[in-house]
């Protein structure tokens, strides 16, 4: 038994790290949140050379050919860092999802390109009316139970606003027909939502890690009552608490990457364990961070709320804890006795 | 990362399973009764401890040339996981096993290891934990129960509170003052004392579930001999927190346990009446069983995460606190969800022919309510963690 990662696994995660350190800072964020697209076709180009982009794709389409293992540990730096380009939906579920269930043409024509950095995909699974990054070149979309790959000529967005505005959501509506049709099974609905999950987990987990270093980081200096406020016990207990469900979520969302790259029959519940857990405990560390910056913490100028926004969007997004506790008692209840 | 096991540890489960499976019927003689009634009762747990030893499964980690195995944590997770699953009788030796034990490997003198740890072993002698004192207890520091020297011995007097096991206890690993104008943590001495001694009175105290699995323990003018101190005179704090550290990281406590909890209460609401139905159709029941089964199923994850570095040589830190907080208030959480389920039966005790399980489960949870109490209170774990794990200051 090893549960951990191999050095080369934490090399690669170091190595993304101080790339977005430098390439992902508050302020790119802020420019993303300013800007038309919202995206950095440079950051993009960045990560694709190191290798992150295709990192799921084969070798033989020009990818890592590594897996879900590999990957969680960079989806959990995107969140720290609040990467605002979809990683995730191009990395963790797309990309898979055309290696798995796309024809031999379409794997083709665009697991190349993804791997390369030259086109994202982007996916809308039954569940979420919005789609995010929906001006990729390819977009997965699940309508009445089957799922579509479908380029944009074929449809036609709204852009949304969305409260944390790096995240670019759209209304789309689309003109499928045979020719879009990439699966009607169940099975790879449910596979597909099962990582979508997994990973947004795992961006969670960097988030809420995130929130908990600035407020460890504050109430170490921030003084009151002539003493710092990380010395009162009040303050020493949340931290304690938060600490506790954060690192928690680390062996749910790990194990759950494991689960999903191994198709462990457990996979789909594993998913869900991580989900839901991550969720709340984002929303602790969440909860937390804001009340122990006090009022700088609500300026729209400190980048605490960065962290806020996205977190809280991601409790949500993908099933929030209670659809996934709901998804577990089903499946508690409904195997034998 | 991997979840399989190697070779040799999956033939040390199947070794332990079958020795389980052979001893069906000594476990089930024994857990027939409670250790607490005395007697032939107690006697029973120590021929069940005595069995382990002969079977060389009474204490798998220790090192071979103490009477162990030298088996890896992995394995004491094994054997730990099939104790549970076998229904296996508490051990009554735990905290000579399991905390002393190990002190004394790093700490005793040859003497003292020589004569304590096969005696330890093959439970001949019982333990008991003397730290706690009526006005010490998370200020352990702040103990008042004093040793003064005389020639080769040391002469002690004070008294020690919520000794579990006392009653049966030979012997107690104690913390007493030596130097009474040093400041609070130093001046105090790890000694060994003998029982039997003259000047020793042991009281029973009964505990909310009306036991008496602890005691108060008096000491007047008891000689010890100056032998019996572990680690230098005066530098007991040294010792006594090395023993914590096995107390609280050492044992990082079995995940089966909660598991086969988490089924008997989904059991349980599968057939407990609840409106026209059962307590399993119930959405807030559903709900709260998927947050408990999501709640040990992170718990058994985490304590592999822990393993594997502790399989690897790393010490356990102050991150055993973050396993104990976990742990203990799981453990309520659970047992309050199987109350609940139970609704008006839950308060019925033994005896009520009407009670589930002879009332067994308000017992689970009053003894789960010691757990945020014991071994250090959540606060103290919190404090821990504040400070030693996050670098908040003290102030
Ligand atoms: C079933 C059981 C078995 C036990 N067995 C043994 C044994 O075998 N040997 C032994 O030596 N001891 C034993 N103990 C004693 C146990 O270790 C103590 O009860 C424990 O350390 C707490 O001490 P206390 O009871 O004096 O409570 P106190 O220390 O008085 O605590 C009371 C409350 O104050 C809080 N508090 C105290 N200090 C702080 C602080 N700094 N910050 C925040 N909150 C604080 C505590 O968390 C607690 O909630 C046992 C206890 C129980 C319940």
């Amino acid at each position: 038994m090893d549960f951990d990662f191999s050095s080369e696994q934490y090399l690669l995660r170091d190595t993304v790290r101080d790339l977005l350190r430098r390439e992902c800072t508050p302020g790119a964020v802020r420019a993303a949140w300013a800007s038309e697209s919202g995206r950095s076709p440079e950051r993009w180009r960045k990560l694709a050379d190191l290798g992150v982009v295709g990192l799921t794709v084969a070798e033989e389409h020009g990818g890592a050919g590594m897996d879900e293992v590999d990957l969680v540990l960079i989806l959990e730096e995107a969140g720290r860092s609040l990467l605002p380009e979809p990683l995730l939906e191009t990395t963790a579920v797309g990309a898979p999802l055309l290696a798995r269930s796309g024809s031999d043409t379409l794997r083709a024509e665009w697991l190349p390109r993804i791997a390369a950095g030259d086109a994202t995909v982007t996916v809308g699974l039954a569940g979420s009316p919005y789609v995010a990054d929906a001006t990729a070149d390819l977009v997965v979309l699940e309508r009445q139970g089957a799922l579509h790959a479908v380029t944009q000529d074929r449809l036609t967005l709204q852009p949304l606003r969305s409260v944390d505005r790096a995240r670019r959501l759209f209304s789309v509506t689309a003109e499928l027909g045979d020719d879009t049709l990439l699966s009607t099974s169940a099975a790879v609905a449910r596979w597909a939502f099962d990582h979508a999950a997994a990973a947004t987990a795992a961006e969670l987990v960097g988030v809420a890690g995130a929130m908990l270093d600035m407020t460890v980081a504050y109430v170490k200096q921030r003084e009151q009552f002539g003493r710092r406020i990380g010395s009162f016990q009040a303050v020493q207990h949340k931290l304690a608490e938060t600490l506790l469900l954060v690192d928690s979520a680390r062996s749910a969302v790990y194990y759950a990457a494991w689960a999903l790259a191994n198709d462990t029959p457990d996979a789909s519940i594993a998913a869900s364990v991580a989900k839901a857990y991550a969720s709340d405990a984002e929303r602790r560390a969440n909860a937390e961070a804001l009340q122990l910056h006090g009022g700088i913490g609500f300026t729209w100028e400190h980048d605490l709320h960065l962290w806020l926004k996205r977190g809280k969007a991601l409790e949500l997004q993908y099933g929030d804890a209670d659809l996934h506790r709901r998804r577990i008692a089903d499946w508690i209840y409904a195997t034998a006795g | 990362m991997n979840f399989e096991l190697s070779g040799e540890d999956a033939a040390f489960r199947d070794e332990v399973r079958a020795w389980f499976a052979d001893h069906r019927e000594q476990i089930e003689h024994t857990r027939a009764v409670d250790w607490e009634a005395g007697g032939e009762a107690f006697e029973r747990y120590r021929a069940w401890e005595r069995a382990l030893f002969e079977a060389g499964l009474g204490a798998v980690t220790w090192p071979v040339e103490y009477g162990g195995r030298g088996a890896s944590m992995v394995q004491q997770a094994i054997l730990n996981e099939e104790y549970t699953l076998a229904d296996a009788p508490n051990r009554i030796n735990r905290l000579g096993l399991g905390l002393l034990g190990p002190t004394l490997m790093v700490y005793g003198t040859p003497e003292q290891k020589a004569r304590h740890l096969p005696r330890i072993l093959a439970c001949d002698e019982i333990w008991c934990q003397g730290y706690s004192e009526p006005n010490a207890g998370s200020d352990l520091a702040s103990l008042r129960t004093r040793a003064v020297r005389e020639g080769d011995e040391f002469v002690v007097n004070g008294q020690k509170i919520w000794t579990s096991l006392g009653r049966f206890g030979d012997w107690i690993f104690t913390l007493v003052r030596t130097d009474p104008a040093a400041p609070k943590h130093k001046g105090i001495t790890f000694l060994l004392v003998d029982m039997h001694s003259p000047g020793i009175e042991v009281r029973p105290l009964i505990q909310i579930d009306g036991s008496a699995r602890f005691a108060e323990v008096f000491f007047t003018d008891v000689r010890v001999p100056v032998a019996n101190v572990v680690g230098r005179v005066d530098d007991g704090w040294t010792v006594a927190m090395a023993l914590l550290g096995f107390e609280r990281g050492g044992g990082l406590y079995g995940p089966a346990l909660f598991n086969r909890i988490l089924r008997d209460v989904v059991e349980l609401s599968r057939r407990e009446p609840r409106g026209e139905g059962v307590a399993a159709d119930d959405p807030d029941v559903r709900r709260r069983v998927a947050q408990s089964y999501i709640e040990t199923r992170v718990y058994e994850l985490t304590v592999q995460r822990a393993l594997t570095r502790l399989a690897r040589g790393e010490a356990p830190g102050p991150e055993a606190s973050l396993n104990k907080l976990y742990w203990s208030e799981m453990k309520v959480r659970l047992d309050e969800l199987a109350l609940d389920i139970l609704g008006p039966r839950a308060e019925l005790g033994p005896g009520s022919p009407q009670a589930e399980n002879d009332g067994g489960w308000y017992g689970d949870y009053l003894y789960a309510r010691a757990s945020t109490i014991f071994a250090g209170t959540s606060e103290v774990q919190k404090n821990i963690i504040a400070q030693r794990v996050l670098g908040l200051p003290r102030e």
